[in-house]
C-alpha cells in the first residue's frame, strides 16, 4: 500500500531537516514544485510527504561577500535574472535563467530546484501507463535501459540549465544536512548515474550558491531546443573564460551529469572540443537524434569561441 | 486532507484540501470557479494561470496547500460591476478570442506581465517583450497575432498613448455583413463564465476513468473485475462486451466499438471503464482490473500493413485482402501517358509526412445523464448530429430518446468531429448507475484518441511544357489510418481528388491506399486529406519552375483555372480568387524586388492552395437538407435563431446572427442564437469540411428572408403596400417614400397581431453537382476557395535550424461576413501550418506515442510563430450567403509548402519530409556541397 499523502510547510531549514529526519517514509522537499509536481502527475515521484521549503525566507537572499556573490537556493529564476548584482557580474546567469521553461514558471521555479531538477529521458518522462506499456526501464526499477537498446546503464539526461552556467563560473554549493553546513564545488554533487543523479543525501538542503567574484569572467551560453521557449534542453553549453586565460566548458543534456572540460584559451581549441565531445554519453532519448546533438557540440563551442574572440 | 482558508477573488473560503491536490482542482471543483482552464496538467500550456498573492502561477502544478492563507485571483475577478477590465475589453475588441479556452490564462498572464512592460519602448521592442512574456501560453486558434495586439494596445493606452499598431486597417462598412466585430459571446469567454464541457456542474455526478490497453495488438483472454469492484466508491465497471454495437462516423466504416471486445487494436484503446465517486477512486479501480492479453503480431507502419498478413493477424477481419489495406481508390482523367510524353520537363519526388495532432487546447470532456426524456449528453463535439445517431445506434435507443448538447467548445480542427468511445461509455455508465457520469480526458488520452492528420508517404510526378504549362500530374499515395476507419475513406479520396485545382489539368490521376495499423486512429484535421499532397505538388512546381528558369509565381499564374469553369474531374468552379491572391502576396512581400536577391541563408517561398467550401454530399445518405435554421419572433421583438451548427471557436454563432441582422436590418443585440442542441435545434450536419458559413449561413439567410416575407405580407395587408416597396434597415421597416415608417417593435406588433409568435424555417440544399463516374462525389462542393502564401525564412547554415520569420497570405473567402473573424481563421491556419512545417509530429516507439503532451508535441509558441500578414480576397461567390465561402481550412494548404520552398530558396535544400528536420537540412547541404565540388 502506498504511504498516505501529506504536506507540511517548513518554517526554517532546521524545521525542514527535522521533518525529513523524522519521516519514516518517502519525502520530498518542495521548492517551486515545478519539477516535482509534474513528476508526481506522471507517477515518477511517489513521495508521500511533501516538505514545502518555499516559505523559508533565509534562503531567498542575494548578497555579496568580499569574494563571492551568494544567491539563496529559493531565489526564483525570474528574480535571479533581474537582479542587478547578477546582471552586473554574471550576465550569463541571466541568460541561462531566461532560457529555462516559460516566464510564468520562472516566477515559481527556484535556483535550488533547478540544480536538482530530475534527469530526463523520452522513455522515462511519461505516464505510469506509458511506462508500463513500454516495459519499465532501469530508472523505473525495470531490468534494462530501453533508450540504449538494453544496456544496464541509465543515460537519462542532465538538464539543469543553471548548473551548466554556474559550474562554468566555478560556483560552490552550500548545503545543510543533519550533520551541518558545507560548501563544495557545485559539480561535485552530480554522480553521473542516471538513476540517482545527485550525490546529496536525501535530507540535504541546498542553502545557497556561491559564485567567485573578481575573476572577470567572460562567458557565452547556448541552448539547443526546438522551440524558442518552454522546452528542456537538448544541448546546453556554457563557456567561461577568466582573467588568467583559463577556460571552462560545461555541457548539459549530453550525459547524466554536467560534462566539464577545462583548458586554457591559448591551447588548441580543437582538441578541447574533441575532449568535450568524447566526454559525453548520449543515447537516443531526446527529441533530437543523438547524432545531431553530438554534431552540434563543435558548432556551439566554435561559435562561443568566436564570440569570446578566441578564434 | 487539511483544512485551509483561502481568499479567492476577495472572498474568504474554507476548504478541506488534499495534501497533494492541485490548486487548479481546488479552484475549479471546490470553489466552482471554472474560468480557470486546464489544458495539459503539466505546466506546458498556461491555460490554468491564476495569481497567487499577486504573482502569476500555473495552478495545475501548484499545490493547493500553498493557497492556505493566501490570496488567489482568477479570471472571474477582473470584470467589476459588470464592466470588463480594460485588458479584457482589448481582447474582445481586437478579436483575440476564438474558442476562448486559452483566453483566461492568457489574460491572467498578460495582466501580470503588463506592469513590467515599457510603454516608452518602440513598438517592435514592445511587441517582442509581449511575445516573450506570453511564450508559455499556447493558443491553437489565433496565431497569437490579435492577442499580442490586444496586450500592446492595452499597455499603450494605459500609459496614455494612442496606439496605432494595427495593419491593415479594416474597411468600415454599413449594415451587418462585412463589419469587423468580435464574437457575440466574446465577453462571456473573456470573463471566464462561458461554460465548456468540463465546467458544467452536474449534481451528484460520478467520475469515469478508463483502463487502456498497453499492447498495440492483442487478444483479450479475460478480464477480472473482482478487486476493482470491491473498492469502496466504485459504482460500476463496464467492459466491451456490454456495448458490442459498432459505430464510426462514415456508414462504410462502422468498425469501432466503444471498448475493445475481443481484441485491442492499438496501445491506448479502452478496455474497461469505471464510474466511481471520485476520479482518484476511479483511477485506483482501473489499476485493480486484471486483463490477460495475448499479444499478436503488430502492424506499425504503412509498409507492414501492405504486406501479407495471416487471417488471424489482420487488424480487422472485414477486409477483402489478406493484408491490412483499408481502402484503395484510384481515379484517372485524360491521358497521363500522353501528358508525360508531351511534357518538356518532368519531376518525380517522394515525400513523407508524420502524423499530427489537432492540438486543440480543451481536452475532450463529457457528462451524460438519463431522465424521463432519455439520454442527455453535454459534450465537446463538433458534430452533435452524428453523435446523436451513433449514441442511438450503440445504446439501442430510439433517436427520439437522445439529446446531444454542445456547450462552449475549446477548439476542434476536426478532432472533435467523430462520435467517440468516451461519449458512448459515459452514456452507458450513466444508464447503468442511474447517476450522471462525467469524464474528462487527460492530454495524453487526447493524444491517444487522436483522429489527427494521417502519416503519409507519396510519390508524385509532374510534367510541364517549356512554356510552363502543366501537362500531367500523377500521385501515388499511401496513408496510415491507424486502428479504425474514422473519416479515412474520405481522406483517401481527398488525398487525390483535391489536387485537381487550382491549376488546370488535362491529364491527372492518383491512387491512394489507406492502411490500418496498430496505432491510434487518424481522421480529419484542418485541411482534411489535401494538405500533404498539396505540399508535394507545390514543391514539384517550385522545382520545375526553377529548372525551366521561370519565376514560380509566373508559372502558377499561367496555370490557374478560370472562374466559372469545370475541372478535369468535373468540379464546378464558380468564383476563383487564385490570381488575385497570388498577386496580393507578391505585392505585399515585394516578391519581384526581392526574390533571387537575398543573402544566403534567407529565402522566400511561394505556394497556392485550394479547398472545398462544404461537402455537397452528406456523410449519411438521406434527403434531409444539409442545414436547417429556424427563426422565431415573438412580442418582445427578439429574433431567436436556432441552428444545429456547432460553434467550435470559429465564430459560427456570430455568423448566423450577422446574416439575420443583415437581412432584417435589425441590430445584432436583437438576435439570440441557440445552437447545437439536438433537442432544440434543427439538424445541421456539423462543423467539418468547412461547410458551416456556406450551408448554415445560406439556411439562415433563407429563414431571415422568409421572416421578412412574413412581415412584408403583414404590412401589405395593413398598409396596402407592395413588398418590393419595403426597406428593412436600421431597426426600421419603411417604404421608399417613408409614408410607411415603423420601428422594428411596431413591425413586430403588426406581424404578431392576432397571430402571436411567428416561426419560419430556412434551409440549404446543395445543388446537384459532378460527373457520373464512381468516386465523382468526392470533393464535390457548391463552391471552392483559393489562396496563396509567401513565406520568408532564415536558415542557420551551421545548425540547420529554420526560423520562419514572415508569412504573407491571401485567401479568397468570397465575402468576409466578419473580416475580424476571417483574419482570425487565416492567422490561426498559418500558425498551425507553421507547426506542421517546422516542429509538430507524432513520434512512435513500437506503437507507443512518445510525445503525448504539450511539452514534447511542439506547437509553436508566440516566439516561434512568424509575423503574419493576412489579406482577405473577396470574389463574391454567386451561391454563398452574401457571396461568402469558407475561411477556416483552405488557408492552411499553401503555407506549409511556401515555407519549404523558402528553405530551398535560402539554402538549396528540397524538403521532402515533414516536419523539416534540422539534421536533414545539414545532411542535404553537405550533399549539395559535395556534388557542387564534383562539378
Ligand atoms: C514546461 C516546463 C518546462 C521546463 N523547462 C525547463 C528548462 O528548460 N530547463 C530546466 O532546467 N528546467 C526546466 N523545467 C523544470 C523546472 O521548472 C526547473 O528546473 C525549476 O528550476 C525547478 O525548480 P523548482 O523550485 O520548481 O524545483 P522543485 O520542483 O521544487 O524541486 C526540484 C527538485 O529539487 C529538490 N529541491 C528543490 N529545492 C531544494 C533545496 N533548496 N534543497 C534541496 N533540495 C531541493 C526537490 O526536492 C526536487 O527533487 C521545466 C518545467 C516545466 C514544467
Ligand atoms: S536512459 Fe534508459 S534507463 Fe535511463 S531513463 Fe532512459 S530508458 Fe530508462
Ligand atoms: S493546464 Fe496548467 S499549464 Fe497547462
Ligand atoms: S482561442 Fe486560444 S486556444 Fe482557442
Amino acid at each position: 500500500m502506498t504511504q498516505p499523502k501529506t504536506y507540511i510547510k517548513a518554517t526554517s531549514v532546521e524545521h525542514a531537516l527535522s521533518l525529513a529526519g523524522e519521516s519514516s517514509g518517502s519525502f520530498r522537499y518542495l521548492a517551486g514544485g515545478t519539477d516535482v509536481m509534474v513528476n508526481k502527475f506522471q507517477g515518477n515521484d511517489d513521495a508521500g510527504l511533501l516538505i514545502d521549503i518555499s516559505g523559508i525566507d533565509a534562503l531567498r537572499q542575494v548578497s555579496a561577500t568580499e569574494t563571492h556573490l551568494v544567491i539563496g537556493a529559493l531565489v526564483c529564476l525570474e528574480e535571479l535574472a533581474k537582479h542587478s548584482a547578477v546582471a552586473g557580474n554574471f550576465p550569463v546567469l541571466m541568460e541561462a535563467a531566461n532560457s529555462v521553461a516559460s516566464p510564468t514558471i520562472r516566477k515559481t521555479a527556484t535556483l535550488g530546484g533547478n540544480l536538482l531538477c530530475g534527469n530526463r529521458c523520452s522513455f522515462y518522462n511519461q505516464s505510469a501507463w506509458w511506462r508500463e506499456a513500454a516495459g519499465f526501464c532501469l530508472k523505473c526499477s525495470g531490468p534494462l535501459c530501453l533508450a540504449s537498446g538494453g544496456k544496464k546503464h541509465c543515460f537519462s539526461k542532465f538538464v539543469s540549465d543553471m548548473a551548466v552556467a554556474l559550474i562554468s563560473l566555478r560556483a560552490g554549493i552550500e548545503i545543510s544536512d543533519l550533520r551541518g553546513v558545507i560548501t563544495i564545488p557545485l559539480e561535485s554533487i552530480y554522480s553521473g548515474d542516471g538513476i540517482n543523479p545527485s550525490l546529496l543525501s536525501n535530507t540535504a538542503i541546498i542553502r545557497a550558491i556561491h559564485i567567485p567574484l573578481h575573476h572577470d569572467f567572460r562567458s557565452v551560453y547556448k541552448k539547443l531546443r526546438k522551440r524558442e521557449t518552454l522546452d528542456f534542453t537538448s544541448l546546453t553549453t556554457a563557456i567561461s573564460l577568466d582573467k588568467t586565460g583559463m577556460i571552462r566548458i560545461v555541457m548539459g543534456g549530453v550525459h547524466a551529469k554536467p560534462v566539464i572540460t577545462d583548458g586554457t584559451g591559448t591551447e588548441d581549441l580543437n582538441s578541447l572540443v574533441s575532449q568535450a565531445v568524447s566526454a559525453t554519453r548520449m543515447v537516443d532519448n531526446d527529441t533530437y537524434s543523438r547524432a545531431y546533438r553530438k554534431a552540434m557540440i563543435p558548432v556551439f563551442l566554435d561559435r562561443s569561441f568566436r564570440e569570446l574572440q578566441l578564434i | 486532507m487539511q483544512q485551509i482558508s483561502v481568499t479567492i477573488n476577495g472572498r474568504p473560503y474554507q476548504f478541506l484540501a488534499g495534501d497533494h491536490e492541485m490548486l487548479s482542482h481546488l479552484i475549479r471543483e471546490k470553489a466552482g470557479l471554472t474560468g480557470t482552464k486546464v489544458g495539459c496538467e503539466q505546466g506546458s500550456c498556461g491555460a490554468c494561470t491564476v495569481l497567487l498573492n499577486g504573482k502569476a502561477v500555473l495552478s495545475c502544478i501548484t499545490p493547493a496547500m500553498r493557497a492556505h492563507q493566501a490570496e488567489i485571483t482568477t479570471i472571474e475577478a477582473l470584470a467589476m460591476n459588470g464592466q470588463l477590465h480594460k485588458l479584457q475589453e482589448k481582447f474582445v475588441d481586437k478579436g483575440a478570442i476564438q474558442c476562448g479556452f486559452c483566453t483566461p490564462g492568457m489574460v491572467m498572464t498578460a495582466l501580470s506581465l503588463a506592469p513590467e512592460l515599457d510603454s516608452e519602448a518602440d513598438i517592435p521592442a514592445l511587441i517582442h517583450r509581449i511575445k516573450k512574456g506570453l511564450s508559455g501560453n499556447l493558443c491553437r486558434c489565433t496565431g497569437y497575432k490579435k492577442i499580442i495586439e490586444a496586450v500592446s494596445e492595452y499597455v499603450l493606452e494605459t500609459a496614455g498613448k494612442n496606439p496605432e499598431i494595427r495593419e491593415p486597417a479594416l474597411q468600415p462598412a454599413t449594415g451587418a455583413v462585412g463589419v469587423p466585430r468580435p464574437y457575440i459571446e466574446a465577453a462571456k469567454k473573456v470573463r471566464g463564465v462561458a461554460e465548456y464541457a468540463d465546467d458544467i456542474a452536474s449534481k451528484n455526478a460520478l467520475h469515469c476513468k478508463f483502463l487502456r490497453s498497453i499492447h498495440p495488438h492483442a487478444l483479450i483472454e479475460g478480464i477480472d473485475l473482482t478487486d476493482a469492484l470491491g473498492l469502496p466508491g466504485v459504482h460500476a465497471i463496464a467492459t466491451g462486451k456490454e456495448l458490442p454495437g459498432k459505430f464510426g462516423v462514415l456508414p462504410v466504416s462502422q468498425d469501432e466499438t466503444a471498448m475493445a471486445v475481443d481484441k485491442v487494436r492499438y496501445a491506448g484503446e479502452i478496455v474497461a471503464a469505471v464510474a466511481a465517486d471520485t476520479e482518484e477512486i476511479a483511477d485506483a479501480a482501473c489499476r485493480l482490473i486484471k486483463v490477460s492479453f495475448r499479444p499478436i503480431r503488430a502492424f506499425l507502419t504503412i509498409d507492414d500493413s501492405l504486406n501479407d498478413a495471416g487471417e488471424s493477424e489482420k487488424i480487422h477481419d472485414t477486409g477483402k485482402f489478406n493484408n491490412n489495406i483499408h481502402k484503395k481508390v484510384e481515379l484517372r482523367f485524360g491521358d497521363q501517358r500522353k501528358g508525360l510524353e508531351e511534357a518538356d520537363m518532368t519531376a518525380k519526388m517522394s515525400f513523407e509526412f508524420d502524423g499530427l495532432s489537432h492540438g486543440f487546447t480543451e481536452p475532450h470532456a463529457a457528462t451524460a445523464y438519463w431522465d424521463e426524456n432519455g439520454l442527455t449528453i453535454i459534450t465537446a463535439t463538433q458534430v452533435p448530429h452524428y453523435l446523436h445517431r451513433a449514441l442511438a445506434k450503440v445504446l439501442e435507443v430510439p433517436l427520439s430518446r437522445v439529446r446531444v448538447i454542445k456547450p462552449y467548445l475549446g477548439g476542434g480542427f476536426g478532432g472533435k468531429s467523430d462520435p467517440f468511445p468516451h461519449e458512448i461509455i459515459v452514456a452507458h455508465l450513466a444508464r447503468k448507475t442511474g447517476r450522471p457520469v462525467r469524464v474528462r480526458l487527460s492530454r495524453e488520452e487526447v493524444f491517444l484518441t487522436n483522429h489527427g492528420r494521417h502519416p503519409s508517404k507519396m510519390t508524385v510526378e509532374m510534367g510541364i511544357s517549356a512554356e510552363g504549362i502543366i501537362r500531367v500530374l500523377d500521385a501515388d499515395v499511401a496513408i496510415d489510418g491507424g486502428a479504425y476507419g474514422s473519416f479515412g475513406v474520405v481522406t483517401s479520396y481527398y488525398n487525390g481528388v483535391l489536387l485537381q485545382a487550382p491549376y488546370k489539368l488535362d491529364n491527372f490521376g492518383f491512387r491512394t491506399y489507406r492502411v490500418y495499423t496498430n496505432k491510434p486512429q487518424c481522421g480529419a484535421m484542418r485541411g482534411h486529406g489535401a494538405v500533404n499532397p498539396r505540399f508535394a505538388v507545390e514543391s514539384l512546381i517550385d522545382d520545375l519552375a526553377r529548372r525551366i528558369n521561370m519565376d514560380p509565381c509566373t508559372l502558377r499564374m499561367k496555370n490557374f483555372l478560370d472562374s466559372n469553369t469545370l475541372t478535369v474531374g468535373q468540379y464546378r468552379i464558380t468564383s476563383n480568387g487564385s490570381s488575385e491572391s497570388l498577386e496580393k502576396v507578391m505585392e505585399q512581400s515585394r516578391w519581384r524586388e526581392r526574390i533571387g536577391k537575398m543573402e544566403k541563408g534567407r529565402g522566400l517561398g511561394v505556394a497556392c492552395g485550394f479547398f472545398i467550401s462544404g461537402s455537397a454530399l452528406p456523410i449519411i445518405w438521406n434527403e434531409l437538407p444539409q442545414s436547417v435554421v429556424h427563426l422565431k419572433v415573438d412580442f418582445d421583438g427578439r429574433v431567436l435563431v436556432t441552428s444545429g451548427a456547432s460553434d467550435i471557436g470559429q465564430g459560427s454563432d456570430t455568423m448566423l446572427a450577422i446574416i439575420v441582422s443583415e437581412v432584417l436590418g435589425i441590430a445584432m443585440d436583437n438576435i439570440f442564437v441557440l445552437a447545437a442542441d439536438t433537442l432544440l435545434t434543427p439538424v445541421d450536419l456539423g462543423s467539418y469540411s468547412s461547410r458551416v458559413t456556406f450551408m448554415a449561413g445560406n439556411a439562415a439567410k433563407d429563414a431571415a428572408e422568409q421572416l421578412k416575407t412574413e412581415i412584408s405580407r403583414a404590412f401589405t395587408k395593413k398598409f396596402n403596400i407592395g413588398a418590393e416597396d419595403l426597406i428593412f434597415s436600421e431597426n426600421r421597416v419603411f417604404s421608399h417614400d417613408k409614408t410607411v415608417d415603423c420601428s422594428w417593435m411596431e413591425a413586430v406588433d403588426i406581424l404578431t397581431a392576432k397571430r402571436g409568435a411567428v416561426s419560419v424555417s430556412g434551409k440549404y440544399i446543395s445543388p446537384k453537382l459532378g460527373g457520373d463516374f464512381k468516386g465523382a462525389g468526392a470533393g464535390l462542393s457548391p463552391s471552392y476557395t483559393f489562396g496563396a502564401c509567401i513565406s520568408e525564412v532564415e536558415v542557420d547554415e551551421e545548425t540547420g535550424y529554420v526560423k520562419v520569420t514572415q508569412v504573407w497570405g491571401a485567401h479568397d473567402c468570397g465575402k468576409a461576413l466578419n473580416p475580424l473573424a476571417v483574419e482570425g481563421q487565416l492567422e490561426g491556419s498559418w500558425h498551425m501550418g507553421t507547426g506542421q512545417a517546422i516542429s509538430e509530429q507524432m513520434t512512435y516507439s513500437k506503437g507507443l506515442l512518445f510525445n503525448n503532451n504539450f511539452l514534447e508535441y511542439k506547437i509553436p509558441t508566440t516566439l516561434d510563430t512568424p509575423d503574419i500578414h493576412a489579406s482577405i480576397i473577396e470574389t463574391i461567390d454567386p451561391e454563398g450567403p452574401f457571396g461568402a465561402k469558407e475561411a477556416g481550412e483552405g488557408a492552411i494548404h499553401p503555407v506549409i509548402p511556401a515555407i519549404a520552398n523558402a528553405v530551398f530558396n535560402a539554402v538549396g535544400v528540397r524538403i521532402t519530409r515533414l516536419p523539416i528536420q534540422a539534421e536533414e537540412i545539414l545532411a542535404k547541404m553537405k550533399e549539395n556541397r559535395i556534388s557542387e565540388a564534383k562539378i
